[in-house]
């Protein structure tokens, strides 16, 4: 306990502590990382100086050596940061200066003897994330966990002296568990089979069913689909709805049969090049379909193309590398040894797709599907002939059109609007006057013709795929990032600073999956076992999950980090196998009580003496919802649906979007399923921070904000979920009211109330009966002040904290 | 279970309030909850922060004419232009350009305007006859007609005006700002969004979002019809006293919660919980216009239950009033290609008088009420219109990136001043050039924040609105 508190102190108040030796790599070297080696290290050498080693600081550059071991005041390097030199700039140059405690430590390390550990290697050296794990041992303790994990957590808080939290209790760890795994709460039958269970793997039962679980796939389905940015619609301001959810499905059953996760990443960048591909191969690789398409009038398609190349070389980066790759469309990255040549040589594996539609028929229907066409498209060439009025009456139709009702016409008509009549193509012409045909109402028999003619034809639903193109584009370094510079040819090529890429001619996507998945990537493993870590405790073993750069955080606990990548790999990409283990690790079912007191030696639980509590997704905080009123509809997969959603939220988006509420069960899907358009998405899921899917969000923001509690009070469809929950209390509770209370109460929150919260509960309960304004449409057969009061507590319970938090 | 004594949870909770945040009036509420002890701060993410410097403007009113109107038929006189109409433009100006619509065959040639123009006040600004009321307010604000963007399509251009980027993800300026100084109301949100026209602006809620921020600072929409706020009206017939009995059970528990887990969030999700309660009825309070004189909603030109940009010019003074720190209308559609809806004749007109009496009005309604020394108004579009007309159906101009007109007024801009040049056919601002950039710069400035020191850690850099550019242009300070 002693020590931390000890080093604490030194950092708050340096002047008072200037006797206390200085740790050399804990305090001084991390400040020239970060404050000095971008001009002074391993890139840049500003006046010859580098500072990413003692001794290449005390040979120092063209003013001479930078320290004077045990003479601080007269050393270049204080006097430099201070600002006091006649001649230097204060450093760092045109940054903001060091703080006093900074520099007070600076001085007190040189007065020290400014000392390094040594064989201390300069920055040139592999940045630790660069050098591909190995798999360190697990720390030997006594008694040994069974778990390695464990062993690793332990060993640590046991620098510290710190005892790990107790195992929280069993109802705790079901509705954790029950969340962690599959997004749903545990119903209460569930809760008491476990909490009696006395088999002594009852909870590695219970892990067990979770996982094979098929709500598992959507569970961790959404995570990845955070990942890949997957929406509904095209976004930019047109925003038209797409249909690609064959795609969210494809990653629900990938999980769900636990496809190795070095496949899960070939199929989606890949999927298509694999031999004999099949048709689920394909669908995968709408994962980096889900780039947003510009539709708006006037643009210039080929920069747009290019946007989305660009998202998808920095989505790979990110999703797969852990990597700020996208720093570099512009110049070499500032401070990770990635250059704008990498960049480039990245963009050239994804500058060879065309982005197709995939049609999911059998050649059978396809060929139906065409020959429908065929016969719609003969009618509308045919249509002048036999009613010579049409082209005069078209364009009289197109210039009456006002810019919202153009807005709402396909592409390719809009298109032709843009030219003049006479310069349009047949086929613009074509398309326009099917466009008229489709909707001027003065065409009813034409249209009735025309969808006769289709009605015969099979509808065929289709996804959004990539597929190689054959004759590849010429591939070019953009200056500055800008695609109008052409910055001279570049061929497909992976980061120099990772493991070899094995050249060969025309390497195309597949050779980049490839070489993604090689167990010789430093990063594929260690990113993605950091992902998962992050979900179950809030926070990656490396903070910045999606920065292992020189810049990001180093990992809290490394050999676990590195334990971890090493075992994800030893069983073979396993992504069940990685939950199970974490899981079923003591450090994932501690309690997350507050600590008070290790409050001051590890304010953030970094070090893991506890759980933490963690607010629900967006989609979750729905489904609990739907969980605890019965209202749920458990459906897996199909076409996204439209659960009411308040009035005038369509209208905000530059085009008026349809909203078609579903009916029926398809009210009641998960929180995953709902229509999600970018420019005007969903209100109860933005505001509790589902990702706006403009852009790869690796780690989701947990704000907290009246507006979600506006949204829980009042919201319509929380509104309607609070009056079925009611209905199940009166009609299937038990009979008295505080039994009532506590069956409530257990569906929201699995445990028994405690006295003190039966009495709140029950007083207001009381309060309400008192209260003789019944809400409106009072069920049959209820009293209408029994239902309000009842109605009331069911409100209360979907609305508190623990409701939406994972405890 | 519980090894540590309630007390002790209690104080740590506390602890934490003390140790994350600054004094916030709206913690009050939650102190008497823990125990009637007073100066309790919670983690108010909107909580006052002290500005980086002495501010000369504590609010902004940013009036957003959506769709780029067009400154050549309203304040950049172009004698020249009017003299060339119907000449072809000289290829010095247009080569290695890239225009909207690049591969269409209209837009060469050169349009002068149709629209007389004379000059107003003391400092003799230009000012056409579409704008007759901002005529008369010249001498209160400061024409800048030297303004430069760098998209010229809509929404990627919209985006760049409100988070100097393009590209999607970036915090709007809005959410910066409230990030940046907090907000003082305690019963309304920090950042509001009002809109009018047609329909919305393009790209929607991305304009006013809050990017890699918390969500806490995206504007709220305020909305036209029905409820101003999403989720404020008690829904199904409940009663006042229903709902105060739910939320107060609702504290109740989840204080009980506070203290058995020690979770500082619990306590910022009560002080959540009741500000949402406050806004229900503050947000109606707000709209309710019954409180203003005839001679105001005149002065507006403020029609009874109509929506409007008038409406909206008034509900934004109410705001600031009540202690929003950024409000921002939207007003479509300026965007003047010369088809229908979109012409340069009897459209245009239409807009100009939609917001013409009503932005004037606004400034001397904010001026007489003492209030507009604190506050910073902002009039612009996403950029401006070309010099050459377009001939569809009708006459219009394309999109122009190189020079367009805004005007700034309150706030610590001069009064009645007029800068920036652009070339004779005002195609180029060659004087006084302020990119959007610079535009951003600027108005931080204004509210006491460096632009190069109000940053946010997102994706392994330091994030701010000016990414790397900006320079405060201070020849607008008064």
């Amino acid at each position: 306990m002693k020590l931390p508190v000890v080093r604490l102190l030194f950092l708050c108040l340096p002047s008072a502590a200037a006797g206390a030796p200085v740790d050399y790599l804990h305090d001084v070297k991390p400040l020239f990382s970060e404050r000095c080696s971008q001009c002074h290290g391993a890139t840049q050498q500003k006046n010859g100086l580098r500072l990413d080693t003692t001794a290449a600081a005390l040979k120092g550059g063209e003013h001479g050596p930078a320290l004077k071991p045990g003479h601080s005041a007269d050393s270049l390097l204080l006097q430099a940061v201070k600002g006091t030199h006649p001649n230097l700039s204060r450093m760092p140059y045109k940054k903001p200066a060091l703080d006093d405690s900074q520099i007070a430590t600076l001085a007190a390390w040189i007065d020290q003897g400014a000392t390094a550990p040594a064989g201390e290697q300069p920055g040139s050296a592999k940045h630790w994330a660069f050098i591909p794990p190995l798999r360190p041992p697990v720390p030997a303790l006594t008694p040994q966990p069974t778990n390695p994990i464990d062993a690793f957590i332990l060993a640590r808080l046991a620098q510290d002296k710190i005892q790990p939290a107790p195992e929280a209790d069993r109802t705790t760890l079901i509705r954790r568990l029950s969340l962690d795994l599959t997004g749903l709460p545990p119903s209460p039958v569930e809760v008491d089979a476990f909490v009696r269970d006395q088999r002594p793997d009852a909870y590695a039962q219970l892990v067990d069913r979770l996982l094979a679980s098929p709500h598992y796939g959507e569970r961790w389905g959404r995570h990845w689909l955070d990942v890949a940015r997957y929406a509904d619609s095209n976004g930019y301001s047109i925003d038209a709805p797409r249909v690609i959810w064959k795609y969210r499905d494809w990653v629900i059953d990938a999980l769900n049969r636990d496809l190795p996760f070095d496949r899960f990443t070939i199929e989606q960048l890949a999927g298509d090049l694999l031999p004999a591909a099949s048709m689920d191969q394909k669908i995968a690789t709408g994962f980096h379909r889900n780039t947003q398409i510009n539709q708006e009038g006037g643009i210039d398609k080929e920069q747009f193309r290019i946007e989305s190349i660009i998202d998808r070389v920095n989505t790979t980066g990110t999703a797969f590398l852990g990597l700020t790759i996208g720093c570099c469309q512009c110049h070499d990255h500032k401070f990770d040894p990635l250059t704008q040549k990498d960049y480039y040589g990245l963009f050239a594996f994804f500058n060879n797709a065309e982005e197709p539609e995939l049609p999911l028929a059998t050649p059978k229907d396809l060929a139906a599907a065409a020959e429908g066409e065929k016969k719609a498209a003969a009618f509308i060439a045919s249509l002048p002939a036999k009613d010579p009025s049409v082209w005069d009456r078209m364009l009289t139709w197109e210039r009456g059109m006002n810019p919202t009702q153009r807005q709402a016409l396909p592409q390719a008509v809009r298109e032709a609007f843009d030219v003049g009549f006479e310069k349009r193509t047949d086929a613009q012409k074509q398309e326009e006057l099917e466009a008229f045909v489709e909707h001027a109402p003065e065409n009813k028999a034409h249209k009735a013709a025309l969808k006769k003619l289709r009605a015969s034809a099979p509808k065929i639903p289709s996804t959004m795929v990539m597929e190689e193109r054959g004759k590849p584009r010429r591939n070019y370094l953009f200056i500055k990032g800008d695609f109008t510079r052409d910055g001279g040819p570049v061929t497909p090529a992976t980061p120099a600073v990772l493991h070899p890429f094995k050249t060969k001619e025309r390497a195309n996507r597949l050779d980049l999956a490839e070489w993604l998945v090689e167990p010789t990537n430093p990063l594929l493993a260690r990113v993605t076992v950091n992902r998962i870590w992050q979900q179950y405790f809030g926070r990656g073993l490396v903070e910045t999950e999606n920065d292992f750069g020189t810049q990001g955080t180093p990992p809290s606990h490394p050999e676990l980090l590195d334990w971890l990548a090493t075992e994800f790999i030893t069983q073979r990409w396993s992504l069940k196998a990685m939950h199970r283990l974490i899981v079923t690790s003591a450090t994932y079912r501690q309690s997350s009580r507050a600590r008070p007191e290790l409050d001051i030696i590890d304010p953030n639980n970094k070090l893991l003496a506890r759980q933490s509590r963690l607010r629900l997704d967006a989609e979750i905080v729905r489904d609990v919802a739907l969980s605890a009123s019965g209202l749920l509809n458990p459906k897996i997969g199909g076409p996204s649906v439209y659960p009411p959603i308040p009035e005038g939220v369509m209208s905000l988006g530059q085009v008026k979007r349809e909203w078609k509420v579903s009916e029926g069960e398809d009210r009641y899907r998960r929180g995953m399923y709902t229509f999600f358009f970018r420019a005007t998405p969903p209100p109860s899921l933005s505001v509790f921070d589902a990702p706006d899917a403009f852009s790869t969000c690796t780690r989701r923001l947990r704000s907290n904000t009246p507006l979600q509690s506006l949204a829980l009070l009042n919201d319509p469809q929380f509104y309607d979920f609070a009056r079925s929950f009611a209905l199940k209390i009166l009609r299937e509770g038990p009979a008295s009211d505080p039994d009532k209370l506590t069956f409530a109460f257990r569906r929201c929150l699995a445990r028994e109330p405690k006295p003190a919260e039966k009495e709140t509960l029950q007083k207001t309960l009381t309060q309400q009966l008192a209260l003789n304004e019944p809400v409106k449409n009072i069920p049959a057969g209820i009293d209408p002040n029994v239902f309000s009061a009842w109605l009331t507590v069911a409100r209360i319970l979907l609305n508190l904290d623990e409701t939406i938090t994972r405890e | 279970m519980n090894a540590v004594p309630n007390d002790s949870l209690k104080a740590l909770t506390r602890r934490h309030f003390f140790s994350r945040c600054a004094l916030n009036v709206g913690g009050i509420a939650l102190a008497s909850l823990l125990g009637g002890k007073t100066n309790a701060a919670t983690a108010n993410p909107m909580a006052l922060k002290k500005p980086m410097f002495a501010p000369r403007a504590k609010n902004v009113i940013y009036l957003f004419m959506a769709g780029a109107p067009s400154q050549l038929e309203l304040f950049d006189y172009k004698p020249k232009l009017i003299e060339l109409n119907g000449q072809p433009i000289p290829p010095s100006f247009i080569e290695g350009k890239r225009f909207a619509f690049m591969g269409s065959s209209h837009g060469t040639k050169l349009l002068g305007t149709r629209r007389k123009f004379k000059q107003y006040g003391s400092s003799g600004a230009w000012v056409s006859e579409m704008f007759p009321h901002t005529a008369g307010i010249v001498d209160d604000i400061t024409i800048v007609r030297s303004c430069a963007a760098s998209l010229f399509n809509h929404a990627p251009a919209k985006l760049f005006m409100n988070t100097g980027s393009g590209q999607f993800g970036r915090p709007s300026i809005g959410a910066w700002v409230t990030y940046g100084i907090g907000c003082e109301s305690q019963d309304l949100p920090g950042f509001v969004v009002l809109q009018s026209g047609p329909r919305g602006p393009r790209g929607g809620a991305v304009n006013w979002g809050s990017g890699f921020l918390p969500t806490t600072y995206q504007g709220v929409p305020l909305r036209g019809n029905g409820e101003p706020i999403l989720n404020l009206t008690t829904p199904g017939g409940i009663t006042a006293a229903r709902q105060r009995q739910t939320i107060d059970a609702i504290r109740d528990l989840n204080l009980q919660r506070a203290v058995e887990t020690g979770d500082p969030e619990i306590n910022t999700r009560i002080a959540a919980c009741e500000m949402a309660y406050r806004m229900q009825s503050s947000a109606p309070e707000l709209i309710d216009l019954s409180g203003e004189t005839k001679a105001t909603l005149d002065l507006y030109g403020v029609e009874k239950d109509q929506p409007s940009f008038a409406r909206n010019c008034l509900l934004a003074r109410r705001l600031i009033e009540r202690g929003v720190r950024f409000v921002q209308l939207y007003h479509t559609n300026w965007d003047s290609h010369g088809g229908p809806g979109e012409n340069l004749q009897n459209d245009f007109d239409k807009v100009c008088r939609d917001v013409d009496q009503a932005q004037a009005a606004l400034i001397k309604d904010l001026k007489s009420r003492g209030l507009l020394d604190d506050t910073l108004v902002i009039w612009g579009g996403e950029f401006g219109r070309t010099p050459m007309g377009e001939n569809r159906e009708t006459s219009g101009r394309n999109h122009h990136i190189d020079a367009f007109t805004m005007w700034f007024a309150g706030g610590g801009v001069k009064r009645g001043a007029v800068i920036g040049q652009t070339d004779e056919l005002g195609f180029n601002a060659i004087e006084d050039r302020m990119h959007i950039h610079d535009i951003h710069a600027t108005v931080l400035h204004l509210l006491g924040v460096d632009h190069t020191r109000l940053t946010f850690r997102f994706q392994g850099r330091d994030f701010r609105l000016t990414d790397v550019h900006g320079e405060v242009m201070s020849r607008l300070f008064a």
